[in-house]
């Protein structure tokens, strides 16, 4: 299996009395909260930790796009994945994704894309979402009707811009170009992977498994909630009469070592809290604009990840704003010495979920793989930095991952499956690599003077 | 669940353009066109079954994906939305009529009204759509959970309930589908005001000929009734406007009978032709 050091990259510093003082942490999250010292460390840490990653065992770097989001400072994953390209020489770098329908024309994905497939020599992975609502819709302003109309239309656009040998016209309904002709092309042929990460929808799963893409869901809630979505997914593979090799799946899953359990415990509470009850803070107002599910998703019943994240956080906030209002109400009845603030989710409930897979090495080990044959993922997306995650923790936990777990893991499914959605790179030997040396030239005349 | 009157209106399905659109028919006396707004024209609305007492005979075709009809491919722009209109008004004989347009309807309508401007002999339109302020800006109804979005919608949350609630008796499949239905519905209401519900009507608006009377619910927390007067400002021929109390933005389902009688007064005024 391949092993990816996945980033959401969270605005770090977000008040304590945020759920109970803001609507949301997406779509209008209020400015004012944002300090632009606060976000230059971020960004460095960010980026210091992804290459950290790659140096101590992870296959790959994972990153991907949101906007107006106080838990994602990702607008534009193409651009760290370029400061990635050059300061990571040897791992694959997984922009998961590039939302195609924000892009006008979605030519400009294909070029920036390819531009990173040739910097790093064919070390790309091209992931496409739809992109959530509060992305897409709200922050964006696409219509809901149309988004994903628009988004298949884009992912035409670019596989066809990618793999013509001819100039050519595109008459489509959203995009209409006279010359298409993308230059760079890409290093791999006939183009990079794509993976497509979901969140729910039921039509996703069809269009993954009849298109031999891959189906990534990046839950925020573990493998023990993401096991229907999964199977949800397989069963469309297998009515499809393919095999389930389980390299078109991948998964995302929060991880918290530590060398003991009881170390673990002690060290994630505050970042875990901080990403899930307060980077979560999603109001359910964004999460469910109609005419963003597709009528067979409605008829199923089945709700989005993001759908779920908002209308629980929303639940919580309601719960603790009823339970305030209580406590000032003079009048009001006790409800019992912890009826204020129980809404918050606990970290003993989110390991117990399995939103967070927590031990020593061999419990995370056993734990993921657990996850991964249950589910059947051959690419794991693993979130090792959460919330506000000091640097040394972020470290300490990748440097476990990597070098005691993932070697564990790593011969999971490769004798069986052929991974057919890895990059194909370059030749090791043919690959050029940051070069820092001096000038010949200023070297010789050095020597003359 | 919620029981639903039937008995009032009776309905069909007409082909326009390839597309079936859902017609309903209700009452009898002065012919009039009803067009929806954001939460369609589903049997026993209360406009249909205020029609009789107000001697009004009402035809009610419903735009594409609301209540329905069936959802169309080609409403990339308002302009779709506009010559679809214009199809279904000639199929459905309201063509040069008078018309009764509630929000999303009534923006669709002024639209068409601008390019064609024999499509109406006179336009009711209850708080349109398709003007916008910055600093007065339309509420966001798709910004909200649906329990809000319902509390915006009308000004007594009820009013709506053969629309949010299901209706009684339905189960199994049908439930599902009609729940389905709801959210298609929604869908479309929400495509014609998505991100702003301003198309540039604004700058073609002095096309619009047709006699408008403009009707506003007082307690509309959709579109602030400030709008009443950009509108009265911005229409050319504005004849009358009208506050109805204790309404909210979907006027004629707080206050169905105030409107139908509003309506049919306005169509027996001599300024009518």
């Amino acid at each position: 299996m391949k092993t990816a050091f996945f980033h959401l990259m969270p605005y770090p510093e977000l008040p304590d009395d945020f759920p109970q003082t803001h609507q949301s942490v997406w779509v209008d999250i209020d400015p004012k909260l944002y300090d632009p010292t606060v976000g230059h460390r971020a960004y460095n840490d960010y980026i210091d930790q992804l290459e950290y990653a790659a140096s101590v065992g992870f296959d790959a770097v994972g990153i991907n796009e949101h906007h107006s989001n106080g838990y994602g400072l990702m607008p534009s994953p193409n651009i760290i994945a370029a400061a990635l390209s050059r300061s990571c020489p040897d791992a694959t770098i997984i922009v998961l994704g590039d939302s195609v329908a924000l892009y006008n024309p979605p030519l400009r994905v294909a070029e920036e894309l390819a531009m990173l497939d040739n910097i790093t020599g064919g070390r790309m992975v091209a992931g496409f979402p739809v992109g959530s609502p509060m992305d897409t819709i709200f922050a964006y302003g696409q219509n809901p009707s149309t988004v994903r109309e628009r988004y298949h239309e884009g992912v035409e656009l670019i596989t066809k811009a990618w793999t013509s040998d001819e100039v050519f016209s595109f008459n489509g309904k959203y995009n209409k170009l006279r010359y298409v002709n993308v230059w760079p092309r890409p290093v791999q042929q006939p183009h990079p992977p794509i993976w497509i990460p979901g969140g729910g929808s039921v039509d996703t799963w069809d269009w993954c498994a009849e298109n031999d893409l891959v189906y990534c869901y990046l839950s925020y809630f573990g493998y023990k909630a993401g096991l229907q979505t999964m199977n949800g997914f397989w069963n469309r593979v297998k009515d499809l009469g393919k095999e389930p090799n389980p390299f078109q799946g991948g998964f995302a899953q929060f991880i918290a070592c530590a060398d003991t359990e009881a170390e673990a415990w002690e060290l994630y509470r505050e970042p875990a809290e901080y990403f899930f009850n307060t980077c979560l803070h999603v109001y359910a107002g964004y999460a469910d604009p109609p005419g963003y599910k597709t009528p067979n998703t409605v008829r199923s019943g089945v709700e989005g990840m993001v759908e779920r994240a908002a209308r629980e956080a929303t639940a919580r906030a309601e719960a603790s704003a009823a339970s305030r209002d209580a406590a000032n109400d003079k009048s009001a009845k006790p409800k019992g010495p912890s009826s204020a603030g129980t809404s918050q989710l606990t970290f003993e409930q989110m390991v117990e979920k399995g939103y967070i897979i927590l031990g020593d090495p061999t419990q995370v080990t056993e734990q993921i793989h657990e996850l991964c044959t249950n589910m059947n993922v051959g690419h794991l997306m693993a979130l090792a930095h959460f919330g506000n995650m000091s640097r040394d923790l972020v470290k300490y936990n990748t440097k476990l991952i990597g070098q005691k777990v993932l070697p564990e893991l790593r011969n999971l499914f490769e004798d069986e499956w052929e991974d057919k959605w890895w990059p194909k790179p370059m030749p090791t030997e043919e690959r050029q690599l940051p070069d820092r040396s001096e000038s010949t030239m200023t070297a010789a005349k050095g020597a003359s003077a | 669940m919620t029981a639903v009157d039937l008995t009032t209106s009776t309905s069909s399905r007409i082909d326009v353009g390839g597309s079936e659109v859902v017609v309903h028919f209700a009452g009898s006396g002065t012919a009039v066109g009803y067009l929806h707004g954001m939460v369609g024209t589903p049997p026993g609305s209360p406009i249909l079954s205020a029609a009789g007492d107000a001697s009004l005979a009402i035809t009610a075709p419903c735009l594409p994906g609301f209540s329905g009809s069936e959802p169309s491919t080609l409403t990339r722009n308002v302009h779709d939305w506009v010559f679809h209109l214009s199809s279904v008004l000639d199929a459905t004989g309201l063509t040069g009529g008078p018309l009764v347009a509630s929000s999303v309807g009534a923006m669709v309508a002024l639209e068409l009204a601008a390019v064609r401007p024999e499509a109406f002999s006179r336009l009711i339109l209850l708080a349109p759509l398709g003007l916008w302020d910055d600093a007065d800006p339309v509420i966001d109804a798709y910004a909200t959970t649906l329990s809000v979005q319902r509390r915006l919608l009308t000004k007594d949350p009820t009013a709506t309930a053969i629309f949010f609630d299901d209706p009684e008796g339905l189960t199994g499949d049908d439930l599902v589908e009609y729940g389905v239905a709801r959210y298609q519905t929604r869908t479309s209401a929400a495509s014609l005001v998505w991100p702003i519900p301003d198309h540039g009507l604004s700058d073609r608006i002095h096309r619009i000929t047709t006699p408008v009377t403009l009707v506003w619910g007082a307690d509309d927390q959709i579109a602030p009734i400030s709008y009443l007067d950009r509108w009265a400002s911005a229409l050319p021929n504005v004849v009358a406007t009208h506050t109805v109390a204790d309404a909210g933005h979907l006027v004629d389902w707080d206050q169905p009978a105030e409107v139908a009688a509003l309506v049919a007064a306005d169509l027996g005024s001599n300024d009518v032709k």
